[in-house]
């Protein structure tokens, strides 16, 4: 009994315990607010800029709100990616620090860290007076996309603005019509759906191939531009290959992009050329988008947040109703996708670090990155794509699906650099000035000198 | 011209030249000369002076420098150390994709100058011959002329886009471009394209300056040369020409050195694609600097261009002051 009245009295003060730590928290927890904590920066002013497409446009509209609880006021620059990045590139390096806080590709993650342009958040994120309680990116992003878009070297430099990555977008309407599919079991011997893998995606895009009428296969985004190498690898990650042989964007390894695999995905990322319109060699994701739009294609590859302004928004599109979405056709390399992300990042020359992270914070919150995703958004918040309203969006299932199994790129600094040797050589390569092997071979060989010693070819040219 | 005309006199002769023109009472310098001579002239130019050296000699000398260091944003490794020539070495032994834009920035100067000043000499002696109002119709040929390159670019890519461009439509329907191409998808097409624009945008300066330099010819050596019993093509050579020969070499020069430095255009309608097939030497100096930020290996790209525009403007100079002086011989 005595016992017992001990382990009574020991449960007793545990539970006593455990209740005023709960309401300590608790009350710590109650004690934080956005408007308290943007007290000291009230009246200030902070710039940031990124690519003008609808998520930056849903980040735009929801920012009124911010400036209304906590009276700093946030200015948002709006550019065509190229330009967003190289004003960024030049604000950094010049240290004027204009921007107090960027939203940059993942890419050039990189080069950034390695010139100590920006800085890491664990600052922010250790700090009680700037720290939302609730926010707990550890918890509430998907870690591999956090990892990939916002770290580097194992250090968090940011949160993920967007989690990008391209999937196939179909015409339903096309593939589910009865005619077409008789006509289509006739010629090729099975079902019309959408492409499970490349052969199949080859065949409807020579089916829906009728020019006279105005109606493509697919189209290509064939302009020497980052999206053509963008659109690429899906294609060669699909196929097998790979740019390095490494297991993060952020690690140096043997270059393999002139692999046999690579070489395979590449012939047949340009037998597609002859079912995209004529103009192809002169398109890149805007132009697509508005094929799409206009309903001249049938399928194509394309990234996850365009699809809002082709699937949903009935004002630019007249294909609402019409799209279905399904992840990149399997190839040898399994059914994969690629990471691709824009990520928020503070300058280490911000002359408000902390009105700015404050606003980060807040776009992080469930709430902001609901709205924004409904709004075209890409969220790294898995419990936002698991909302009834966005389940109720077309393309919510394929998003999640890409997100699972995203493929990393390299964020090396000298990234930017690989990027504009692939483009260059698979421009060339379209526009019929080399074989896929030779462009392949050339973008080995400037790459791995590009990188050095960390990257020797694995496929040597003989 | 006068002074070239004493100094082929023999001394002697010339000495009594000298004596004929020397006046009873010393020569006065006019007062705004004198000013000037005692120092007066140096806050006149001093503005202009500065300007020049913070805007013009100030950045030069600094692209050169940084043509001579590795500096690049990209690599944190390459920091600006100072290299000498190495750049301008990489560039000139081992850089195939430099030599290819150079070469055709050379075809592409020469082509579409040559074409714009045919055409504009041709249409600049029309008016001047057989056009009364000829103020009117100048302003109206000035259009493509006063449009920025980029509005042009745009325009033209618009015109010629691949689905909906009116050019391509008419093209396609008269039948001279096939129905499965578009212009900037078809890599043979891609660079006359480009020249044919720039015909278009620049063809009305050049008429413009030959106009001037035709309105401002004298005519009593045509009325000579026609009561002589010279025609109209003995003129056109024998007098017309060699008249017209200062404006003409200014107004190839401007425009080679315009053509040379084209980048707006190409940039918007092709961004130097598709491949390498319109990458001019500026479209390549700004992927090195702004896409790769390799900003020492840029610099020495920049000054590449800049030495040829240079070699250029001299090599224009010379033969202009080498014909004039004949003339002036003769």
């Amino acid at each position: 009994m005595p016992r017992s009245n001990g382990n009574f009295r020991a449960l007793s003060m545990t539970a006593a315990f455990a209740t005023a730590a709960l309401l300590i928290q608790t009350a710590a927890g109650n004690a934080w607010s956005l408007e308290e904590a943007a007290a000291p920066y009230k009246g200030v002013t902070i710039r940031t800029i990124g690519e003008a497409l609808p998520p930056l446009e849903a980040m735009s509209a929801l920012a009124p709100e911010f400036e209304e609880r906590t009276g700093i006021k946030v200015e948002i620059e709006m550019y065509e990616h190229s330009e967003a990045v190289s004003k960024v590139m030049l604000d950094l390096n010049s240290r004027r620090g204009r921007y107090d806080f960027i939203i940059q590709p993942h890419r050039e993650l990189g080069k950034f860290v390695t010139n100590g342009n920006v800085q890491p958040v664990d600052a922010f994120l250790e700090s009680p007076e700037l720290r939302d309680p609730e926010f707990k990116p550890e918890e509430q992003l998907y870690q591999g996309l956090w990892k990939e878009i916002s770290w580097y070297d194992q250090k968090a430099f940011g949160f993920p603005f967007t989690a990008l990555s391209m999937y196939m977008w179909y015409r339903s309407d096309l593939l589910t019509d009865e005619k077409e599919k008789e006509g289509f079991k006739a010629k090729y011997g099975y079902e019309l759906a959408p492409a499970k893998n490349w052969d199949e995606y080859r065949d409807i895009a020579e089916w829906f191939t009728r020019a006279e009428e105005g109606l493509y296969g697919t189209a290509l985004q064939g302009k020497r531009h980052e999206a053509l190498w963008y659109e690429w690898l899906n294609f060669l990650y699909s196929f097998g290959g790979d740019m390095l042989e490494a297991n993060s964007g952020s690690e140096c390894g043997p270059v393999i992009v002139n692999s046999p695999q690579a070489i395979a995905a590449t012939e047949y990322y340009k037998s597609l050329k002859e079912f995209s319109p004529p103009d192809t060699l002169n398109y890149f994701w805007d132009d697509v988008m508005a094929l799409m739009q206009q309903g001249t294609v049938t399928q194509l590859i394309m990234w996850n947040d365009a699809t809002y302004a082709v699937a949903v928004d009935e004002s630019v599109s007249t294909v609402v109703g019409k799209m279905g979405f399904d992840m990149v056709p399997e190839g040898e390399g399994g059914r994969v996708a690629q990471a691709e992300g824009w990520t928020y990042l503070i300058p280490t020359a911000s002359k408000n670090k902390e009105a700015a992270y404050l606003f980060i914070q807040w776009m992080m919150d469930y709430d902001q990155q609901l709205r924004q995703h409904l709004n075209g958004g890409a969220t790294a918040r898995p419990d936002v794509y698991a909302s009834p309203e966005v389940q109720e969006l077309p393309y919510a299932k394929a998003s999640m699906a890409a997100n699972e199994v995203a493929k990393p790129k390299p964020t090396l600094p000298q990234s930017a650099q690989m990027t504009d040797i692939l483009v260059r050589e698979l421009s060339s390569f379209l526009a019929d000035e080399k074989t896929a092997k030779e462009a392949l071979h050339r973008s080995a060989q400037e790459i791995s000198a590009l990188l050095g010693s960390c990257a020797p070819m694995k496929y040597p040219v003989e | 011209m006068s002074s070239q005309r004493i100094s082929r006199i023999a001394p002697r002769e010339s000495a009594t030249l000298h004596r004929e023109h020397v006046p009873d009472k010393p020569l006065q310098r006019p007062r705004g000369r004198f000013l000037l001579d005692r120092g007066a002239s140096l806050p006149l130019i001093l503005p202009a002076t500065i300007l020049v050296l913070i805007f013009l000699v100030g950045p030069f000398g600094y692209m050169t420098y940084t043509a001579m260091t590795d500096l690049s944003y990209a690599n944190p490794d390459q920091n600006g150390a100072f290299v000498g020539l190495d750049n301008f070495r990489h560039l000139v032994r081992n850089d195939p994709i430099f030599w290819h834009s150079f070469w055709l920035t050379i075809r592409f100067v020469l082509v579409a100058v040559g074409l714009e000043f045919v055409f504009g000499f041709a249409i600049a002696w029309l008016i001047w011959r057989f056009v009364e109002r000829q103020r009117l119709l100048t302003t109206l040929f000035l259009v493509p002329m006063m449009l920025a390159p980029v509005a042009v670019g745009l325009i033209w890519r618009l015109l010629l886009q691949g689905d909906f461009g009116m050019v391509t439509h008419y093209l396609h329907k008269v039948g001279l471009l096939s129905q499965s191409s578009a212009v900037f998808s078809s890599p043979s097409l891609v660079m006359p394209t480009i020249i044919a624009i720039d015909v278009w945008q620049w063809t009305p300066f050049v008429t413009l300056i030959i106009l001037a330099g035709l309105m401002s010819l004298p005519k009593p050596p045509f009325e000579a040369a026609t009561m002589d019993g010279a025609g109209p093509w003995r003129q056109f050579v024998d007098i017309l020409l060699p008249l017209l020969r200062p404006i003409i070499a200014l107004v190839l020069l401007l425009r080679a050195i315009d053509a040379f430095k084209e980048f707006d255009k190409v940039f918007i309608l092709t961004g130097g694609g598709p491949g390498t097939i319109s990458e001019l030497l500026s479209i390549y100096a700004y992927r090195v600097n702004f896409k790769n930020w390799d900003l020492g290996y840029g610099a020495a790209v920049a000054f590449m261009v800049y030495l040829v525009v240079l070699i250029m403007c001299s090599v224009f100079y010379k033969a202009v002051y080498w014909k004039s002086a004949g003339a002036a011989g003769r």
